[in-house]
């Protein structure tokens, strides 16, 4: 069966919205105290020093404002973080994350069965792995990589394995805790996610996935991703989320640091489907040096509210940026997203395409800055906002910021909104189509530039969860 | 508020001024109650990004600028015989009633602690009153200010089937040493079915802090054209707007601004788009040498009702120095899916092989930069009516450039 068969044939419920009981070796508790946390660095044995990171971002964390001020910013309000979980160990017998999909627990391995995650390995991946509300339950890479000096382990591995590592570039100079309050929150309590190490000239050719799932209601993830690419290296990191819906609030903060050395490219996609009761409230950056290129390719599909704006610093000569980034919004969705470039050397260059699309009352927005430094000669940065409205009750925004401090440079930012043409929809009904699938076109063709940037695999599924999004299925 | 004027600004002040403009009570208690709001309120909007404020209007000191009662001006006001163009003192003495039901419904008095800070001590203004089915050309407003400071008021109102062009400069004159301050602020009722072009051309000296706003309401069928040509000023801060109100309305916004050594120029341009079947085109260009800094911020706001809206905007940049900075920031903020909207905004230098052609025909670099830099202007320029505006335009952009 080929993947699209496969995902064509998988019941939408029962791919994203089922649940499954509990099971929790250590769970924190609701709320955010410095025990919570000594309960947490404790509990994974960690060495005093990322103790001491956790309880400086809490102290932070305490200190620093709710983003309110934002013009047109998501509402935050009913998220009451003391009312979170933040730290579920699940109680899987291995205390480090296994290889072998049959170590783990039935509804564990089910869970990850009905994502199709084990299909995935074996078709198109290098490695993968999976995390089980706070930890990394599974994790495999093929040989052929570790022999050549691959790392991919999950990041509380990495605390121990790889010490020196994580010490010098674990939210030090890329994702600083004062970054914003929800990366001192993450900084406090992360638990989980991948830690990526590419040795210098080693092209991976098959991407690395981590796929992250929430399974108990009020609970927060809040996995930490850092990645590593070593001069002249190669390599793609995917990661897909999913979490089932629930009354009470869900909280993703999750954490994403990539360095990209000297003409290294990395190449980090996204395809976010959280539950409709989830906040996702994420901070990603890379910082790129030269002649690197950092690609970003985000889909946002789920979640109540996300705020996302991954960013690349443009550090070194000719270090290039590309930014794509798809956002859904249906009823209830507030989908605030975008991208952040700083062009801080010359012969820099990024663009960004964005696509979003608003229906029955749900909103996106394109939020964006493009900062070009004084110095950075002969920089470029071509932005390109394409909005596409369903009906009267969505609501669609676009709000970039350019700040240009250097005169010898190329800056062209162009936007567009509009409804889908009813004479298209009226084109293709003549045709034999029915409304429905005659949308659903249409708003496949609006997001084909994107879509084939991606590997098939996700192509398929990026397609299927608009599918199941027009069709008013989902949440 | 961290900036407070009250040292000299006192309701003894506010009714001294209103004295001299021998003013009905009404307006003195819009006044005092604008003095009242001042602690309460914050400075107007600017954009703030991550560790930057697009301009800092906070740490401006208004107790030194500001001198309430001392408001020396040379004015023109002058029109055509059938449309009333008025001192505000003569307005509010032969057409009370139409200054007292338009004044503060297009801005409020306390939007702002600036708009507030005007209110309470305009001394001076312009009221511009065209009767029904009229059609006037070059109404022209001069002011030279020759005070520490100056609070400028305008009103324009069309009654139905009516049109206008109209012309705005401001100035520095007198002798006054250290820095100064001149608010405008601006308001127009456009009757149904008017058309109203108000051109601004904002061209005082380099030790003048500038705050303008100017704000239109368009009613059913009427258009609203602005041109807002910032020269001017150290520190400016100026912003545009048209709500269309009616159904059938229409905005043009057309901005130019030219900053040289260390001025800041902050443009705001918006449009509301409130009722069904309106458009709107917003076109800005902007030229920056020297350590000149521009902010441009662009809103189209589509309201849930504003069925069949056309909304354009574009924003244009041009670099001359690598001191200067450019931060623009077009927004969209669409409500109604019945509508076509889109912006664009650009940064760059001259154009290097329009540069290069010129050069191989032996004109030289900086002549030839110049001359481009016209060209740049050439569609804000076309679009002026008012031939004085274009002439004073064009002059003013040649007294900029390099050669």
């Amino acid at each position: 069966m080929s993947s699209e068969e496969h995902l064509k044939q998988t019941d939408t419920e029962e791919r994203f919205e089922f649940k499954k009981e509990q099971r929790a070796a250590v769970t924190s508790g609701k709320g955010l105290t410095e025990e919570t946390i000594r309960l947490i660095s404790e509990d994974k044995g960690e060495p005093d020093w990322m103790l001491e990171r956790r309880l400086r971002a809490l102290r932070l964390f305490e200190e620093m404002p709710m983003p309110t001020d934002w013009p047109g910013q998501p509402d935050l309000s009913e998220l009451d973080i003391e009312e979170i979980v933040p730290y579920i160990r699940p109680d899987v017998e291995a205390r480090d994350a296994t290889n072998e999909w049959d170590d783990l627990p039935d509804d564990i391995k089910d869970t990850f069965d009905k994502l199709g995650i084990p299909e995935a390995e074996r078709k198109a991946l290098s490695g993968v792995g999976a995390q089980y509300e706070s930890e990394v339950v599974y994790q495999n890479m093929q040989e052929q990589w570790e022999e050549k000096g691959v790392v991919f382990m999950n990041m509380d591995e990495a605390v121990q394995e790889h010490e020196d590592l994580v010490r010098e570039y674990f939210m030090t100079s890329c994702v600083p805790p004062s970054d914003n309050k929800f990366a001192a929150l993450h900084g406090a309590v992360w638990s989980g996610g991948s830690f990526v190490y590419v040795p210098e000239g080693v092209t991976v050719q098959m991407p690395v996935q981590a796929y992250f799932r929430m399974n108990s209601e009020g609970m927060g993830q809040f996995e930490h991703t850092l990645i590593i690419a070593e001069p002249n290296s190669e390599v793609h990191y995917i990661e897909g989320c999913s979490a089932p819906k629930y009354a009470a609030h869900n909280l993703h903060s999750g954490g994403v640091e990539v360095f990209v050395k000297e003409g290294a490219h990395v190449q980090y996609s996204t395809v976010q489907n959280w539950s409709r009761n989830t906040y996702n409230l994420n901070t990603k950056r890379a910082i790129v040096e030269e002649d690197g290129t950092m690609e970003w390719i985000s889909g946002s599909m789920g979640s109540k509210a996300t705020m996302l704006y991954p960013c690349s610093i443009l550090k070194g000569r000719n270090a290039t940026d590309n930014h794509i980034t798809i956002a859904f919004a249906g009823e209830g969705q507030d989908i605030d997203t975008g991208a952040k470039v700083y062009h801080n050397a010359p012969r820099t260059k990024s663009t960004i395409e964005s696509k979003s699309i608003s229906k029955d009352g749900g909103r996106t927005n394109y939020r964006g800055l493009v900062h070009i430094s004084d110095g950075a000669e002969h920089s470029s940065t071509a932005v390109e906002c394409d909005a596409l409205m369903f009906d009267n009750e969505s609501t669609s925004d676009t709000m970039p910021y350019m700040e240009i401090q250097e005169s010898t440079v190329d800056v062209a930012h162009e936007a567009t909104v509009g409804k889908i043409g009813d004479e298209d929809v009226f084109y293709l009904q003549s045709r034999g189509l029915d409304d429905d699938d005659a949308k659903q076109m249409i708003v496949a063709g609006f997001i084909e530039p994107i879509t084939e940037e991606l590997p098939i695999e996700y192509a398929v599924e990026l397609n299927r969860l608009i599918e199941l999004e027009m069709e008013g299925s989902l949440g | 508020m961290s900036t407070q004027v009250h040292a000299t600004l006192t309701e003894e002040t506010v009714r001294q001024i209103a004295d001299d403009l021998d003013e009905p009570e009404w307006l003195t208690e819009k006044r005092l109650e604008a003095l009242d709001a001042l602690d309460d309120l914050g400075m107007p909007h600017v954009i703030r990004t991550p560790g930057r404020d697009w301009t800092n209007l906070a740490d401006l000191d208004y107790e030194t600028l500001v001198d309430p009662i001392s408001y020396a001006e040379e004015k023109d006001q002058v029109g055509p015989d059938e449309v009333e163009v008025l001192a505000i003192s003569e307005a509010l003495d032969q057409r009370e009633e139409v200054v007292r039901e338009a004044f503060g419904s297009v801005i409020d008095p306390q939007e702002n602690y600036l708009t507030a800070l005007s209110t309470a001590l305009f001394s001076t203004g312009t009221v511009v009153y065209v009767p029904e089915g009229v059609d006037a050309e070059d109404v022209t407003i001069r002011t030279t200010m020759n005070s520490r400071s100056l609070f400028n008021y305008t009103l324009v109102v069309t009654e139905e089937s009516s049109s206008v062009t109209i012309l705005e400069r401001q100035e520095s004159g007198g002798d006054v040493a250290g820095d100064r301050y001149y608010s405008g602020v601006v308001e127009i009722a456009a009757g149904k079915n008017t058309q109203v072009q108000y051109g601004s051309l904002q061209d005082l000296d380099q030790d003048t802090y500038v705050y303008t706003r100017k704000h239109a309401s368009a009613s059913r069928d009427s258009r609203v054209d602005w041109i807002e040509a910032n020269f001017g000023g150290r520190l400016t801060k100026a912003g545009v707007e048209t709500d269309l109100d009616g159904e059938g309305t229409e905005t043009n916004i057309l901005g130019a601004f030219y900053g040289i050594d260390d001025q800041h120029i902050d443009v705001d341009a918006r449009v509301w788009h409130n009722a069904e079947n309106t458009t709107a085109d917003l076109t800005t260009r902007g030229v920056l040498d020297d350590e000149a800094r521009s902010v441009y911020e662009g809103v189209q706001n589509v309201g849930r009702e504003a069925w069949r809206t056309n909304s354009y905007q574009r924003e244009a940049t041009l670099m001359l120095s690598d001191e200067s900075e450019a931060d623009a920031s077009p927004k969209l903020i669409i409500n109604n899916h019945d509508t076509e909207a889109s912006h664009s905004a650009t940064v760059g230098q001259v154009d290097p092989q329009d540069l290069f052609y010129m050069t191989s025909r032996g004109v030289d670099e900086d002549r030839a930069t110049d001359m481009l830099v016209e060209g740049f202007f050439v569609p804000i320029l076309d679009a002026v009516e008012v031939d004085e505006l274009r002439e004073d335009l064009t002059a003013a952009i040649r007294e900029r450039l390099r050669s």
